[in-house]
C-alpha cells in the first residue's frame, strides 16, 4: 500500500519541471524507538537537504517565477519508521526542511511510490534499495556516508560511466540518468562561474586524460558545464573523493 | 662567500683537484658519455601510470608546462577565448623540457624493469575552469606528452591534490601556492622563465641543486649573514663532521638516485640516464667538506658536486646544462636564468628575509 501525505506548509512545485529528488527518512533522520523525546537526530542527509534548499532560494532570487526547482520527497518504506510517521512529519517542520510530500510504502512497493511520484533522483544509504530502484528506472545513487560540510551543493559525477559504447540500447536507468544530468545543467547554467549555490565535478577513476576529456566534451554538448575536473587514471578514489566533498556521488554502476 | 678560485670536485672517484681525498669509488669524467645511451624506441601503446605510492610524483602547474594567455579580461571571457582557440595548442613553457626528460627516463626504466611501477608520474595542476582546461588536454596530446592525470580544481587550492597524490616535487609560477606546499611539507620551487632557453639534453635527465636552504637546512647560512665569512669558515671546521639538517629538496633528490640505482644494478652507471648536480658556494677545505660529509651520511651520493668558493653559478651551469637548476637566493637564481638554464627560486630560508641594517 502506497500513501502520500502533502507537505502544506509548503509550496508545491510545478510536477513537469521539477528535479524531484526523492531520499529515504532513515537518512534525513534518525528516529530512536521509543524515546518519548519527540525530537529526532538529523541523519546523513541532512546537509544535502540544507543544499538543496539553498539552491532553490538562489533560483527563486535570479527568477521569482522560476519553476526548475528541487522538489524533495521523503520515502518511508521501513516498518518501524512507518510507526513514526507523525514524528517525521513533525521532525520536518521543525527544523525547517522544504519537503513537499512524505510517501509511505512498505519495503516491498517503495519502487511504485517512486516511480509515481515521478522521482528523477533516489537517494539512500542502503545499496539494495538503490539497486532495486534502478531496475525498476530510476536513477539512484547511494549518499555519501560522511557528512558533506560545505553550504554549497556538491555533486560528482563519475565520468567512467558517462561514455558508453553506442551499440547498446539505453537502460531504462541510464536514460533516466541522462535527463537528469541534463535538468541539473540546466540548473547551474542559471549561476555565474563564481558564487554558485552548486558545483558539478567531474570525476573519472579509469582510462587517462582522454576518457575526463571526452566526458567533458560529452557533458558539455549536453549543456552540462562542470566546475572541476579530475582525471585520476587509476590512483585511489577516496583520498581524493575526501577533498571533494560531494553531498552525493552519481555512478551509473552500483559497484563502486 | 669568496675565497681564492673556484674548486670542483667530482663526488666520485679519487680524481680531485685539491684538498683532501672525500670519496672513493669509480673514477668518472666530468661529462657523461652519450655514445652508449641507448637508443629511444617510441611507445606505440599507453601503458597504465603507476600507483602513487611506487611512483615519483611530479606535480606540475599548467603555467610552467605550456605558455598560457593570463586571464586579463574576466573569468567568462577568459573561458570564451580557450574555448575559441581549443584546436591551437599552447607553445612549450619552463617546464616542458624537464617533463619530456621525465618521460624519456621511463621509457628506459620500462625496458629495463617491464612490469617495475617505480617511474616518473607526472600530475598535472590547473586553477582552470574545466573548458578552458580541454584546450589543455589537446595541447598535451599535440605534444604527446604522456601524462594522464590532472587536477583542474576551478580556483580551489591544489594543496590537498598534491597530498592526496603524494607529490615529491610541485613547480609552479605561483609563490603563493609554492609556499603552502613546502609548509605541508612537499618539495616545492617556484620556476621562472629565462628569456632564451638553452638547449638541453633529450636523452638524459639533469638536476642540478644548490646546497644550503635547498638540499641542506639554512643553519650555516644563518652564520654567514649574521657573523660574515670568517666566522662561517670558523663555524664550519668546527662542525664539518656533524651532518647539516635537511633541507626542502631532500626528499626529492633522494627520490631521483632511486631510480638512479635501478639503472646502476643494470649496469649502467657511467651512462645513466638521470645525473645529479650540486652547485654551491661553499668552498674548500671545510665548507665542502662538510656538504659531502653530509650527503655521504644520509647516503646519497651526488654525481658532480661544484665548490664554487662565491664565485657566480653562470659559467658552471651553462657547461652543465641541467634541466632544471634549484636554488634559495634570488641572486643566483637570475644568474642562471641569464644564461638560458631554467631556475626555480626554492623561497625558504634566511636568505628570504630582508638582510639586517
Amino acid at each position: 500500500m502506497v500513501s502520500t501525505i502533502q507537505n502544506t506548509d509548503v509550496k508545491q512545485k510545478e510536477a513537469d519541471r521539477a528535479v524531484v529528488v526523492a531520499v529515504t527518512s532513515r537518512a534525513v533522520f534518525d528516529c530512536g524507538a521509543d524515546d518519548g523525546d519527540e525530537v529526532c537526530e538529523v541523519g546523513v542527509a541532512f546537509p544535502l537537504l540544507q543544499a538543496l534548499q539553498r539552491v532553490n532560494e538562489r533560483l527563486l532570487e535570479e527568477n521569482p517565477s522560476e519553476s526548475l526547482l528541487f522538489d524533495v520527497v521523503l520515502i518511508t518504506s521501513d516498518s518501524q519508521q512507518q510507526q513514526q510517521s507523525s514524528r517525521i512529519i513533525s521532525n520536518t517542520r521543525h527544523h525547517g526542511l522544504e519537503i513537499s510530500r512524505f510517501c509511505f510504502s512498505s519495503e516491498e512497493d517503495f519502487t511504485e511510490s517512486l516511480l509515481k511520484n515521478n522521482v528523477h533522483l533516489f537517494l539512500t544509504t542502503d545499496r539494495d534499495e538503490a539497486a532495486q530502484a534502478s531496475q525498476k528506472g530510476v536513477f539512484s545513487a547511494l549518499l555519501n556516508g560522511k557528512v558533506a560540510s560545505s553550504e554549497q551543493l556538491r555533486v560528482v559525477f563519475c565520468g567512467d560511466a558517462v561514455i558508453r559504447t553506442d551499440t547498446e540500447p539505453p537502460s531504462a536507468s541510464q536514460d533516466a540518468a541522462q535527463s537528469f544530468w541534463a535538468q541539473l545543467g540546466e540548473m547551474r547554467r542559471r549561476f555565474g562561474m563564481l558564487d554558485s549555490p552548486l558545483s558539478l565535478v567531474l570525476l573519472t577513476s579509469r582510462g587517462g586524460r582522454e576518457s575526463c576529456g571526452t566526458a567533458l566534451q560529452t557533458l558539455r554538448s549536453r549543456g552540462v558545464n562542470m566546475d572541476e575536473a579530475y582525471s585520476l587514471a587509476g590512483a585511489p578514489q577516496s583520498p581524493i573523493l575526501s577533498l571533494l566533498r560531494p553531498h552525493f556521488l552519481l555512478i551509473n554502476h552500483l559497484q563502486d | 662567500m669568496s675565497q681564492n678560485n673556484g674548486d670542483t670536485l667530482t663526488a666520485r672517484g679519487p680524481d680531485l683537484t685539491s684538498g683532501p681525498d672525500l670519496t672513493s669509488g669509480p673514477d668518472l669524467t666530468s661529462g657523461p658519455d652519450l655514445t652508449s645511451i641507448s637508443k629511444l624506441k617510441p611507445t606505440t601503446c599507453q601503458p597504465k601510470p603507476p600507483k602513487p605510492e611506487n611512483a615519483i610524483t611530479i606535480g606540475i602547474s599548467a603555467q610552467v608546462l605550456f605558455n598560457m594567455e593570463k586571464e586579463q579580461q574576466g573569468l567568462e571571457d577568459y573561458i570564451k577565448y580557450q574555448m575559441e582557440h581549443e584546436m591551437q595548442p599552447f607553445s612549450p613553457g619552463p617546464a616542458f623540457s624537464f617533463v619530456k626528460a621525465l618521460e624519456a627516463v621511463n621509457t628506459q626504466l620500462k625496458e629495463l624493469y617491464p612490469d617495475s611501477k617505480e617511474l616518473f608520474d607526472v600530475v598535472l595542476m590547473t586553477n582552470n575552469h574545466p573548458y578552458a582546461g580541454l584546450r589543455l588536454i589537446k595541447t598535451i596530446n599535440h605534444h604527446q606528452l604522456f601524462i594522464e592525470r590532472y587536477c583542474m580544481t576551478g580556483g580551489n587550492s591544489p594543496i590537498g591534490y598534491l597530498k592526496a597524490f603524494h607529490t615529491n616535487l610541485y613547480l609552479s609560477s605561483d609563490p603563493d601556492k609554492v609556499r603552502e606546499a613546502l609548509k605541508e611539507g612537499i618539495a616545492a620551487a617556484i620556476m621562472l622563465t629565462p628569456e632564451k632557453i638553452t638547449e638541453v639534453s633529450n636523452t638524459q635527465l639533469r638536476v642540478a641543486f644548490d646546497g644550503d636552504a635547498v638540499l641542506f637546512s639554512d643553519e650555516s647560512e644563518r652564520i654567514y649573514k649574521s657573523h660574515k665569512l670568517k666566522k662561517f669558515l670558523e663555524y664550519e671546521k668546527e662542525h664539518e663532521n656533524k651532518p647539516l639538517g635537511h633541507g626542502p629538496l631532500k626528499g626529492f633528490l633522494e627520490a631521483l638516485e632511486k631510480l638512479q640505482k635501478k639503472f646502476y644494478d643494470k649496469g649502467q652507471r657511467k651512462d645513466c640516464p638521470i645525473r645529479t648536480y650540486l652547485v654551491t658556494s661553499r668552498g674548500a677545505p671545510s665548507p665542502a667538506a662538510r656538504a659531502l660529509k653530509t650527503l655521504y651520511s644520509w647516503g646519497l651520493e651526488i654525481d658532480e658536486a661544484h665548490f664554487l668558493s662565491g664565485a657566480p653559478k653562470g659559467p658552471v651551469l651553462e657547461k652543465i646544462r641541467p634541466h632544471i637548476f634549484f636554488d634559495d637566493q634570488m641572486f643566483h637564481v637570475e644568474g642562471a636564468l641569464k644564461i638560458g638554464t631554467v631556475a626555480c627560486h626554492v623561497p625558504c630560508g634566511i636568505s628570504q628575509e630582508p638582510a639586517p641594517k
